[in-house]
């Protein structure tokens, strides 16, 4: 018996099909088992099932001695090794004729058509396959061809397994083992109809991250910097190989992720509710009595506002389906979140930790994200104000210079601070609900409000548009927070933010440029469109809140902005403001690799 | 992209009736006696029929995915009820 499924150190050998992944594409190869990422796609999906059926049953091999005295042998889901070579192979079959043995490889899709018509196997699963008669050899078989099943079209596709071949997928496994060790994620294929297949696509930006390439980061090259030749030197830092100024034609970035995302939030804010499940479907009961059911699939995170029950079951339920559950106390403020384990990119937390040392990096990262944040608020101004104030206009334009100069975060701080100044002064010219017909009315003895909005205030927030800001902003550090945690970096260290107790300072970095995009947007179109009016707010000591029905309001406003198409400006495609927080934040983690030179900050034209 | 279907069975059993039923359940709404109304994106639609093609028997029960077309913009046009109200739940999110 020759099963080593169970043995340990399994580990270091080198799976048959990740040199399959190696063939198709390096850069995949690497995202997957360098860096640990792994997602569904069709593809996979129909893969796994077809080989959940192969493999329901797993047989033992009999030695190649023992196989002699065999007729025949039909073995399934037979896991090997070569020690030799440092491999391991899972085969789906195996037929053998005493100790002559060929290997059977299922293969979803449909087989390559060659130029001459006749049928022929596709690279990738012609390696794999001689993987499997590398293992067999080792374990005393005799193999001399093997055979790919295509399921789509049902054939079978004959390979035979000679010293060509297998000097070829040696060569590929030595090259996979360096790449293993270079730790140098390989570039992006350029415009190949193999991306909007990849499982990975929507990890690997292909299209995205060739384009924001403008300098290739290619060659070895020593730390000397030739004159007038701008080298980020960070790259230095961590002993990247240096980037050259050269520049990459760029093909036109295809739209191969999805422009929304498919799944819904989920807000919990009546207290006193109760959340259980049975069989994916979470049960939301008051008191005793049921009041909805949600179904996990429908999901992708759940939010808790103040005092609601959540069972044990429901959350393990949750993180099971990897959907992330958020608190915040019933005022609004984020408390913190329960999420699955899974990520296993720790190389990328590695990256961000070090760059978050480098002085020159977090202030070139602040600068782009400030820069960023001034011009969308200066964007938003103009779109809505009754009548766009001129001055404060190229007041702010003005900033975006200053921005360039700073020299210190500090700096940079005042420049955002006198920005920010500046655009709450204008602030109110963009609601367009008049006192006129929301008057405020006086409930007996009550608190009256209006909307009306002097400067931002927070902790507490003192009036109406304050508290909608604040719950606003608390909603998009809370959407950042999981962007980054599913992207693999750690919220919690920032660049332009610095780390305090319990601050998502990336997830503040990150959300910079989007304050005026989407949440100050979402607060004005809950005002001007009514979803929240003036009786949809309460005193509550000296700060301003809003009930729950304002609330529900709110949320409302705000998901429906993040569910809005946006065009991205580099890349061309629309795609909605949810998907976009996530593709900018691997944006981010693409610059932390190095890969890119700088993080493109989105703003709107 | 997700896409509308009619998931309508014909079991045979009892004990496979209800856990078709449990299913669906977790994929979409249950309409009609026998019929759920499902969003899927195409990968759920692998992972639904796997899960259904596992509870039933190939020859006594069947199952019918009828597709509607893509879910967005779809609204009211394709499906019209006559006595009890057909409503879909268009928002952007979930809140309780
Ligand atoms: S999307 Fe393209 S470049 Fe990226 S890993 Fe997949 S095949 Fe390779």
């Amino acid at each position: 018996m020759i099963r080593i499924s169970d043995i340990q150190s399994a580990d270091e050998l080198l799976p048959a099909r990740m040199l399959n992944e190696f063939v198709y594409c390096p850069r995949l190869f690497y995202l997957e088992h360098v860096d640990g990422l792994f997602a569904h796609n069709s593809d996979t999906l129909e893969g796994a099932a077809r080989h959940s059926r192969v493999d329901a049953k797993s047989d033992a091999l009999p030695t190649a001695q023992e196989a002699v005295q065999c007729e025949s042998i039909h073995a399934r889901s037979v896991t090997l090794s070569s020690e030799q070579y440092g491999l391991i192979a899972k085969l789906d079959l195996i037929e053998a004729e005493g100790d002559l043995a060929t290997p059977v490889d299922y293969k979803r899709g449909a087989p390559k058509s060659l130029d001459d018509g006749s049928l022929g196997a596709w690279d990738p699963d012609r390696i794999q396959l001689c993987v499997q008669a590398l293992v067999l050899r080792e374990n005393g078989y005799r193999c001399d061809e093997g055979i790919l099943f295509y399921w789509a079209t049902r054939q079978r596709v004959r390979i035979t397994i000679d010293d060509a071949l297998v000097a070829e997928t040696l060569a590929i496994v030595a090259a996979a083992r360096r790449l293993m060790d270079a730790r140098q994620i390989p570039a992006p294929l350029v415009n190949s109809p193999k991306c909007p297949r990849c499982s990975l696509v929507s990890i690997c930006l292909p299209d995205e991250t060739s384009h924001c390439r403008a300098y290739v980061a290619c060659e070895q090259s020593e730390q000397t910097q030739p004159g007038g030749r701008w080298v980020q030197p960070l790259l230095f830092d961590v002993g990247y190989p240096a980037a050259n100024s050269e520049s990459i034609e760029s093909a036109p970035v295809r739209q191969l992720i999805t422009s929304r995302d498919e799944r819904r939030p989920l807000y919990l804010n009546t207290q006193g509710n109760h959340v259980g499940i049975s069989a994916q479907v979470l049960k939301i009961k008051e008191k005793d009595k049921l009041i909805q059911e949600v179904r996990l699939n429908d999901l992708c995170q759940v939010n808790i506002f103040g005092n609601i029950q959540l069972t044990t079951q429901a959350i393990g339920a949750l993180m099971t389906a990897d959907i992330p559950v958020v608190y915040f106390s019933y005022g609004g403020w984020f408390h913190g979140m329960t999420q699955s384990v899974g990520l296993k990119n720790i190389l990328w937390r590695r990256e961000q930790f070090r760059q978050a040392d480098s002085n020159r990096f977090c202030l070139q990262l602040a600068k782009q994200l400030v820069k960023g944040k001034i011009r969308n608020q200066r964007t938003l101004l103009m779109r809505n104000h009754v009548e766009p104030p001129e001055q404060a206009l190229q007041f702010l334009k003005a900033l975006t210079i200053e921005v360039r100069r700073a020299e210190s975060l500090a700096e940079l701080l005042g420049v955002e601070g006198l920005a920010a100044r500046v655009y709450f002064e204008h602030f109110n010219g963009m609601i367009k609900v008049g006192s006129d017909d929301d008057r405020p009315r006086q409930q007996n003895g009550k608190h009256e409000f209006r909307f009306d909005f002097e400067r931002r205030n927070r902790r507490p927030p003192r009036d109406p548009i304050n508290a909608l800001l604040s719950l606003g902003y608390s909603l998009l550090a809370k959407d950042l927070t999981i962007a980054a945690t599913s992207v693999g970096l750690d919220p919690f260290l920032g660049f332009y933010h610095q780390p305090r107790f319990g601050r998502p300072a990336l997830a503040l970095d990150l959300m910079e440029p989007f304050r005026p995009l989407i949440v100050d947007s979402a607060v004005l179109s809950a005002i001007n469109q009514r979803m929240v009016t003036i009786s949809d707010f309460v005193v509550v000591g000296d700060a301003v809140a809003l009930t729950a029905n304002g609330r529900k309001g709110f949320f409302r406003a705000y998901e429906q902005r993040m569910d809005q198409l946006v065009t991205h400006p580099l890349f061309g495609y629309r795609v909605s403001y949810r998907r976009l927080l996530e593709v900018q934040t691997r944006l981010l983690a693409r610059q932390l690799m190095g890969e890119i030179l700088e993080y493109p900050v989105f703003e709107t034209r | 992209m997700r896409s509308s279907f009619l998931v309508c069975y014909d079991i045979c059993d009892d004990k496979r009736l209800r856990q078709v039923f449990k299913t669906l359940r977790g994929w979409g709404d249950h309409l009609q006696y026998s019929v759920f109304e499902c969003q899927l994106t195409p990968a759920d639609l692998i992972t639904l029929r796997g899960q259904l093609k596992a509870i039933i028997h190939q020859d006594e029960d069947q199952v019918l995915f009828i597709n509607l077309g893509p879910s967005e913009g779809r609204g009211d046009r394709v499906i019209e009820a006559l006595g009890q109200p057909y409503c879909r739940m268009d928002s952007p999110c979930l809140i309780v």
